[in-house]
């Protein structure tokens, strides 16, 4: 079982990819925001590099962007919780998530870590993140893909997420 | 991107984030890459009147409920027993009646072999239900007759079965809702006059609370069943208490006991197999466990096939229990108006007359055939949408309403019992003769098509299944045809009603084939663009903005674009030249003047001689029209719009374009 000992917060953010660490994150936060009916934020940043302005449609049409967050509604409505999606433009994604936290007075931010089977396989953290937890202004989950030789042994994702969620996981 | 699209600063200085608002996410969600799915918000009428509309459907009939809500229960062996129950369980209330009915006949000495006829329909109903065992076995998907004909015999007999099991649920509903009503005036006598008006108001209200979608598997369901049977076993032990420990009941002088062997000589016989034929109507329902197989928990097939045994056990002690305690004490139906049924005779035999016990055994008693009549509303549809599913009716009976009901089905059930209750004057034995004919020819064709399954699959140790299967086959081929024999004439509604169904069914599933043939593509074709002209045909009644819309509409799509004006006003032809060559120049227009003034006409005539319909030239009319923007205005516009998109319904090689006007655009041209 999954361990959930968490302090209670009233508003999580979600930061979400596309990646398979969404669906996992946003269970999870399910599981975590059903006893006090927290509100939860998915949010999605599409990064604008400095050849465009920032104001610059670019996200409207996306159709991938606005995926990412529709499937993401989906599976919390699937797990009984509604989220709330927003969709920024921003120049760094980490930078946007915090801020976004921030603005929306978060108490919790919740990130998903890939697992990358190439060459030998390893959690790629990237630099989204480190830069979340060195300036998050609350607390930090980061949920973790399941490593690929666990899943083949026949643990569940649920169950491996679960696993780095200890109190020393409590970042 | 809307809205406000400043950029938002960060908590550090360069730090800057633009959201984004997404325009569809209101009505539409990306379900898949390039799949959107319709929300709540897009179902929703946008007209004023449709809003309305739509507001009382909710209120009256819930909001509306999205696919994945569908909820799949599987049921326990307990609530199964109860849901699938109902409908065979509460034969038992009317069955001993329409036994006694007949055997009374015969004079009072004849009532008192209303139990070895009892005795004789359990064993019926002991043959039916070990062959119906095997056919939980077999089709652990469902075996309604339907399907094990269509699988085993094809087409035709499968639509013989499906015909059949239309009418036994529509006679289902009518004959429980009203015998629940009969239930009901015998415990309350002054309700009487109104049985017909309760009737079709239960009907009516079951149709609403379905139409809703109410589920089956809750326990509130199963409820009425377990009070039903708990209350009748108690009256039935009470009964028996009665008579043998405290000697009470009626007994049979010695002369009675000769005249009942007399009786068996002659006209005797008869009288009980019509007896026999009457009470038969106790097997309704019987099939309706092997048909639900999947509903329940696995092992589906060995839990439908033990609670198929329970309930055959309980339906026969129920009603051999009841007709045994109705002999004993003499009870007899009463003929007159308002009089008690055997059912709550017995009742107040055994627990007093006017007695709490009484009422609340006459409440369970009308609440199990409510029950039994509600289970048809869920069978009914389904089995009308496997049907449109299958092209044998229109197609319209397999959408599901804005509840994931068969909301039409559901409907025309509910219309034509509630017809039925009507046209009977809510006597239930007026109906049970059209009942019983229909449910023992599924009896038989679902039997025939496991002896069929048996002979094909042969599985091993098939031979006493198949026995077991042919001897039920046999038997409730004989019941069918003595119960339409001795019913007869009305009987005889159903052997015509099946045959007609049929022909109706298989018109219907013809002119769906012929139709898809015509329309289908074939696999290998690739359509390539089409080669043909396309001319552009404008009726124009004046010069106006709607008619200058249509007119440039039909420039943008082709070259050859004429206006054609009809009028029956010679003199301001000239007038309407001059205007529309100044006005619209570039756009030839055709005046044809109308002596006799009819204005479609003409221009259907014209057609035919300036556009006559070919394969080389494609003929679009493009009709200008003005948007109403009330009820009232639809009165004073586009008459003639209408009249000419109507004449050219059909007319080959010719495609007919709407172009509204709306009241906005006039504004922006005012601008």
């Amino acid at each position: 079982m999954p361990d959930t000992r968490t302090a209670p917060f009233r508003r999580a953010v979600i930061g979400l990819n596309g990646g398979p660490t969404d669906i996992l994150a946003v269970r999870l936060a399910c599981q975590l925001a059903r006893p006090t009916k927290a509100a939860l934020v998915g949010v999605h940043v599409v990064e604008v590099d400095w050849t465009r302005d920032l104001s610059e449609d670019v996200a409207s049409d996306n159709e991938a962007a606005s995926a990412v967050l529709d499937l993401a509604e989906a599976a919390a409505e699937r797990d009984g919780c509604r989220l709330e999606t927003s969709l920024l433009q921003a120049r760094d994604v980490g930078a946007a998530l915090v801020d976004e936290a921030a603005s929306m007075e978060a108490d919790l931010v919740i990130v998903g870590l890939p697992y990358r089977k190439k060459f030998g396989g390893d959690f790629a953290i990237g630099r989204t993140i480190p830069y979340v937890l060195q300036n998050a202004p609350c607390e930090v989950l980061v949920v973790r893909e399941p490593i690929a030789s666990q899943v083949a042994r026949g643990r569940e994702p649920g169950v491996a997420v679960g696993a780095g969620l200890g109190p020393s996981d409590r970042l | 991107m809307s809205g406000d699209r400043a950029p938002l600063p960060g908590r550090k200085p360069g730090d800057r984030r633009v959201r984004v608002e997404r325009p569809h996410a209101e009505l539409f969600r990306y379900s898949a890459p390039g799949v959107l799915t319709a929300r709540q918000k897009a179902h929703e009428e946008r007209g004023r009147v449709a809003r309305a509309v739509a507001r009382a459907k909710a209120i009256m009939l819930g909001r509306p409920l999205a696919t994945e809500q569908e909820i799949d229960e599987r049921l326990s062996k307990k609530k199964a027993l109860a849901i699938f129950s109902s409908d065979a369980i509460s034969s038992s209330a009317y069955a001993t009646e329409e036994i006694v009915r007949v055997l009374v006949l015969g004079g009072v000495a004849a009532l008192a072999f209303s139990v070895p006829v009892a005795i004789a329909i359990a064993a019926l109903l002991g043959i039916v239900a070990i062959s119906y065992r095997q056919v939980c076995y077999a089709y652990p998907t469902g075996g309604g007759s339907y399907s094990v004909s269509k699988r085993n015999f094809g087409r035709r007999a499968s639509l013989v079965a499906a015909s059949a099991l239309l009418i036994d649920y529509v006679l289902t509903v009518a004959v429980s809702t009203s015998s629940a009503v009969e239930q009901i005036t015998s415990a309350i006598p002054v309700l009487h006059p109104q049985a017909v008006l309760i009737g079709v108001a239960a009907i009516g209200l079951i149709t609403l609370g379905n139409l809703r979608g109410i589920r089956e598997a809750g326990n509130i369901f199963a409820l009425p069943t377990y009070l039903f049977v708990g209350s009748a076993l108690l009256m039935i032990t009470l009964g028996v208490y009665k008579a043998i420990v405290l000697g009470e009941g009626a007994s049979y002088a010695p002369e009675l006991a000769q005249q009942s062997r007399n009786l068996l000589e002659g006209a005797g016989i008869l009288l009980l197999v019509r007896a026999f034929a009457a009470g038969s109507v106790a097997l309704t329902g019987t099939e309706a466990i092997a048909t639900g197989v999947p509903a329940f928990q696995p092992p589906e097939s060995r839990n439908a096939a033990r609670t198929l045994v329970v309930m055959a056990l309980l339906l026969g002690t129920l009603f051999i229990g009841i007709t045994w305690v109705a002999g004993h004490f003499g009870i007899t139906h009463s003929d007159d108006p308002g009089g008690q049924t055997v059912l709550a005779q017995v009742a107040a035999v055994v627990y007093g007359a006017g007695t709490i016990p009484f009422f609340l055994f006459q409440a369970f008693s009308a609440l199990i055939l409510f029950l039994a009549a509600n289970t048809s509303f869920n069978a009914f549809p389904r089995l009308v949408a496997i049907l449109a599913q299958d092209g044998f009716m229109p197609r319209q009976f397999s959408f599901r309403g804005d509840r994931l009901a068969f909301s039409l089905g559901i409907l025309v059930l509910g219309l034509v019992a509630a017809g039925l209750v009507a046209l009977f004057g809510g006597e239930t034995h007026l109906l049970i003769p059209l009942y019983a004919v229909g449910v023992f020819i599924d009896f038989t064709i679902a039997q025939a098509g496991m002896i069929r399954h048996w002979l094909r699959e042969r599985p091993a140790g098939y031979l006493p299944r198949l026995a077991i299967n042919a001897t039920g086959c046999v038997v409730t081929a004989s019941v069918a045809v003595v119960v339409t024999t001795v019913k007869a004439p009305p009987s005889l509604i159903v052997i015509v009603l099946i045959p007609v169904l049929v022909g109706v069914m298989s018109f219907i599933h013809h002119e769906y084939e012929r139709t898809a043939r015509m329309l289908a593509l074939r696999p290998e074709q690739v359509i390539e663009p089409p080669h043909r002209r396309e001319r552009v045909i404008v009726p124009v009644p004046n010069i106006s903005r709607a008619v200058v819309q249509a007119v440039n509409f039909g420039r943008s799509i082709a070259s050859d674009v004429r206006a054609v004006h009809v009028t029956d006003d010679a003199a301001g032809v000239a007038g309407f030249r001059a205007d529309w060559e100044r006005q619209i120049p570039g756009v030839p227009l055709v005046v044809v003047e109308s002596p006799y003034r009819s204005l479609v006409r003409p221009f259907l005539a014209y057609l035919d001689v300036v556009a006559p319909p070919t394969d080389e030239v494609l003929t679009v009319v493009v009709i200008p029209e003005y948007v109403a923007r009330h009820w009232w205005e639809r009165l004073l516009y586009n008459q003639l719009s209408n009249r000419v998109r109507t004449a050219l319904i059909g007319r080959p090689h010719t495609v007919v374009v709407s172009v509204p006007y709306r009241r906005e655009a006039e504004t922006d041209a005012e601008a």
